[in-house]
């Protein structure tokens, strides 16, 4: 692999010098760093192969390790889910009778469809997980504290992007099971105060028909992509100005050249890609049937996420005060930054971590009930 | 006075019009003289009104083309002079219709068959009635007597979605006296596979009571007959009966379709009975009970193939694996099933075997099939093997850059 | 580099940078690989299947193989159908599945009728019901011969 900055012969980095003349290859390379990948700002002044020879040198924590990959291996989920979803999007056809036809022929009659069928399903489950458990990790290393609070609030919005993207892409197989569970999660969605009528109108109504299919289809292959984007963009703007975070024991000071760290990435996503080529051949998802409106199957549950939610909805009096409490604690996860201020002292944090694993237990427990009340 | 007798009369016959109907009378009232019921209608208003819903009316049949009389006199005297018949006995009625129904040359234009007077002559009705019974159906008994209405519609008495209804009237009341102890007929029919053919499922070509019966010439099937009757729509199972060991008479005495079957509450095809229905002639009997079990275990095990056959194609569509021939062939399978069921009528476990085993064959290889398509995608598995090798070599060869790259920093 | 005369010949000693590089190229190409194997797979995967709408349409066979008269079942999944060559160029398609209860039908050249083995159900090649129990007549599909080959669009 070409590493950046490599002194080539200068011969061979003749068109380079010829492009170079005619538009500014720095700035492109800027913007496309603008979404990730440099977490410094480029000079866009500087010609390319200098832009390059800087990156490459640029010191950077040791960042692809551990918990703090997490970003990565989110970025690289994304990357992944674009490129088998621009695949599947040839193939699949947004009706309700052609959606499960079509994605029956990706995955039984196309060769290595079934493998990008599976790639991007199985892409989603760790994507969602992965994205979760860095909003924790950021949690948990007090990350949300000034002057990071943007990357906090562009870290719950990916979440809840993700989230949507996951629910709005399952509908889409038009599998028996996914459109019985796309029904009951709208029903816990609408119950929401505020955000349910929103919903309702943007989503088209109350009941999923072929409208519905389409917007879910619009929303998961051009909205949500275009707003995760965003977000990911601002928060490549964040870390320009506040640079990457330095946690650890005793704030590890080491640092290592770009260039090292653009090698551990790819190590990162050579590895990421093994995993989900296995979970892909392995343990394939495969399908129930087509969906019939009119037939619901037993025991199908509103998607995993919305059990908490959708437990308290069904099982507390008063559901609109249910609704109302979710509500204010997804106002409140936004907005920690705000009200979490103060001074970092050692107990201040160790209380703060509690009450976050409290409350993801709680949530937990929330979510295991609502499972169970499918059982009766 | 006589007008206050004909007004209050008016004034009765239209009302009695409007609540039979709800809807204006199409005709004049009842004082009018039309050429069906004439000046019956006003003093015999309801029956009038029967008679203007009828086929008869719409032809040159009037009031008294059954009942004599004088139909434009409103005086009770003329009306009911020379040649009144008044209620025909019922003894006379048969007779009565067949006037115009056995002449050929009346129906003609009408394509309606002539025949009726005579086969009810044979028919068990008929044959009572001439013995002086008068506890029998009679022509006005099931075609009504004035508001007789063409088979072929809906809201005739004898529509064949009705016929089960009009025979019920005698048949399925059990204070009559059945033939043969069969009571509650209705009941029974009611509660068979072939009236849910005709009533659920709107099959107008199901049978109702006198398509085993017949119509006028109406008679329990004779011993020996049965199997004719059933035959007209099960083919196949008489051509197998016909051929096997049930069809023979002994001391007047004959294993028929009604013997195993029931007559009026026939159930749909039971697998399992060939192996239960033999008891009940052949008590003892060990080897013919062995016969019938056999055919049941033939049957049985085949249907269990293609069940687990049908079972592994849906675990392979939800995979999914193209399964469309196999969802033929599955079909092609149980067709031969479905045949193997008359085949037994046979009683001869050759000619069932001969459907089992192909039904047999087919869930067998169909299971092999889809075993070797399953194994196929088990392969990927040893691919997935060598995939790791390759991504760990390329690891390394990563990791080598990387220590190369952090050397020269 | 002179060679002295008394000495064997010595090939010169490799340079170490010439290798890196080498081995630098062969672990560049390695990894190319990658790039070959995704290439392969989505380009298997993107290259349009010939059949695509074109399921609907089935292939019966070349119009030669038919004998005038002849009927022959085509299993096509859950809807196999009967064609039968009428005469020199007209050939018709219709579904052979009973309207009664599912059996597949049976065909009789000499009376040009599909016959049900299970209630003796029968149907011209129109359709429509003849006798027996079934109650709707059987669908027929339209044929189209292209290039001597019977095509039946279901």
């Amino acid at each position: 692999m070409n590493g950046p900055g490599r002194q080539g012969p200068p011969a061979r980095g003749s068109w380079v010098d010829w492009l170079e003349q005619r538009v500014n290859l720095s700035e492109i390379f800027s913007f496309i760093t603008h979404f990730g990948l440099v977490y410094t700002p480029v000079d866009t002044q500087k010609p390319v192969r200098e832009v390059l020879r800087d990156v490459a040198a640029e010191p950077v924590p040791r960042y692809a390790h551990g918990a703090r990959a997490l970003g990565l291996l989110a970025a690289i989920l994304f990357g992944l889910q674009i490129m088998t979803g621009v695949l599947l999007a040839y193939y699949y056809r947004p009706t309700p009778e052609a959606a499960f036809e079509s994605t029956r022929t990706i995955m039984r009659d196309l060769p290595g469809g079934w493998f990008i069928h599976q790639m991007h399903a199985w892409g989603s489950w760790l994507l969602v997980a992965v994205i979760v458990l860095r909003l924790l990790r950021l949690f948990w290393e007090g990350l949300y504290r000034a002057p990071r609070e943007v990357l906090w609030w562009c870290a719950v919005a990916m979440t809840w992007v993700v989230i949507q993207s996951d629910f709005t892409g399952r509908l889409l197989t038009w599998d028996s099971h996914t459109y019985w569970s796309t029904v009951r999660g709208l029903e816990v969605m609408w119950a929401i105060p505020i955000v349910g009528p929103v919903l309702a109108f943007l989503l088209g109504g109350r009941t999923v028909n072929a409208d519905v299919l389409i917007r879910f289809y619009v929303l998961h292959v051009m909205v949500l992509p275009a707003f995760y984007a965003a977000f990911l963009y601002l928060t490549f703007a964040t870390l320009r100005r506040v640079g990457l975070s330095r946690t650890g024991p005793a704030h590890d000071e080491r640092t290592i050249h770009y260039r090292e760290h653009l090698y551990s990435m790819t190590m990162l996503t050579v590895g990421l890609f093994a995993i989900l080529v296995t979970l892909a051949t392995l343990l394939p998802l495969g399908f129930h049937g087509v969906a019939d409106p009119y037939a619901t199957p037993g025991g199908v549950r509103p998607p995993w996420y919305m059990l908490a939610p959708y437990f308290l909805l069904q099982q507390l009096p008063l559901p609109w005060l249910s609704g109302f409490v979710l509500l204010v604690a997804a106002v409140a996860v936004l907005l920690l930054p705000l009200w979490l201020r103060g001074d970092e002292t050692r107990e201040r944090r160790l209380r703060i971590r509690l009450a976050g694993i409290a409350v993801l237990v709680a949530w937990l427990v929330l979510g295991v009930l609502g499972a169970l009340l499918e059982r009766r | 006075m006589k007008t206050t007798l004909a007004f209050l009369l008016l004034a009765a016959a239209v009302t009695a019009v409007h609540a039979q109907t709800g809807t204006p009378a199409p005709l004049a009232g009842p004082a009018a003289v039309t050429a069906a019921s004439g000046r019956c209608g006003v003093c015999h208003p309801a029956e009038r009104v029967q008679f203007e819903k009828s086929r008869h009316a719409l032809e040159s049949v009037r009031c008294i083309s059954c009942h004599g009389g004088d139909d434009r006199s409103l005086e009770a005297g003329t009306a009911h002079g020379t040649g009144f018949r008044g209620r025909p006995a019922r003894q006379d009625i048969p007779r009565l219709c067949a006037t115009c129904h056995a002449d050929e040359t009346r129906m003609r234009p009408y394509n309606l068959p002539v025949d009726q007077y005579a086969l009810y002559q044979t028919s068990g009705h008929g044959q009572r009635l001439a013995r002086g019974d008068r506890q029998v159906a009679v022509c006005s008994d099931c075609h009504g007597a004035h508001e007789i209405l063409a088979s072929r519609d809906p809201a005739s008495s004898v529509y064949q979605l009705n016929i089960p209804q009009t025979c019920g009237r005698c048949h399925g009341d059990r204070a009559v006296p059945g033939t043969r102890g069969h009571r509650d007929v209705l009941k029974q029919y009611r509660s068979s596979v072939h009236a849910r053919a005709l009533i659920e499922q709107g099959n107008l070509r199901a049978p109702t009571c006198v398509s085993c019966h017949g119509v006028h010439g109406a008679n329990p099937p004779n011993i020996g007959d049965i199997d004719k009757v059933c035959g007209q729509c099960h083919t196949a199972e008489r051509r197998y009966y016909t051929a096997g060991g049930h069809a023979v008479t002994r001391g007047g005495k004959r294993p028929e379709c009604a013997s195993c079957h029931e007559a009026h509450g026939v159930q749909a095809a039971q697998p399992e009975r060939l192996a239960s229905s033999c008891a009940g002639c052949h008590k003892g009997d060990t080897r013919r009970l062995d016969l019938g079990r056999r055919l049941w275990t033939d049957y049985r095990t085949a249907a269990d193939e293609v069940d687990k056959a049908a079972a592994m194609v849906a675990k392979a569509d939800a995979i999914p694996i193209q399964t469309e021939d196999y969802h033929a062939r599955i079909e092609e399978a149980r067709t031969y099933l479905r045949e193997a069921l008359p085949a037994a009528h046979s009683v001869q476990p050759e000619i069932v075997a001969g459907f089992t085993t192909r039904a047999r064959a087919v869930g067998q290889e169909v299971q092999k099939e889809l075993e070797g398509k399953l194994a196929n995608l088990r392969q990927h598995r040893y691919v997935l093997i060598a995939f790791w090798f390759y991504v760990l070599l390329t690891l390394f060869v990563l990791k080598r850059f990387r220590d190369q790259a952090a050397r020269n920093r | 580099m002179p060679i002295p005369e008394d000495r064997p010949i010595h090939l010169p000693a490799p340079d170490p940078a010439d290798r890196r590089r080498f081995l630098t190229v062969l672990s560049q190409a390695f990894l190319a690989l990658w790039g070959l194997g995704a290439a392969a797979v989505v380009g298997a995967y993107l290259k349009a299947p010939e059949k695509g709408d074109a399921e609907r349409t089935v292939s019966a066979g070349l119009l030669a193989d038919y004998r005038v008269g002849e009927g022959r079942l085509v299993r096509h999944g859950v809807t196999p159908f009967y064609v039968v060559r009428l005469d020199a160029t007209r050939v018709l398609a219709l579904s052979a599945v009973c309207t009664h209860v599912r059996c597949i039908l049976g065909y009789e050249p000499a009376r040009r009728t599909l016959v049900c083995p299970c209630h003796d159900g029968r149907f011209d090649l129109s359709g429509n019901v003849l006798s027996g129990p079934p109650p709707r007549s059987l669908p027929s599909y339209p044929v189209s011969v292209r290039a001597g080959e019977i095509f039946v669009q279901l």
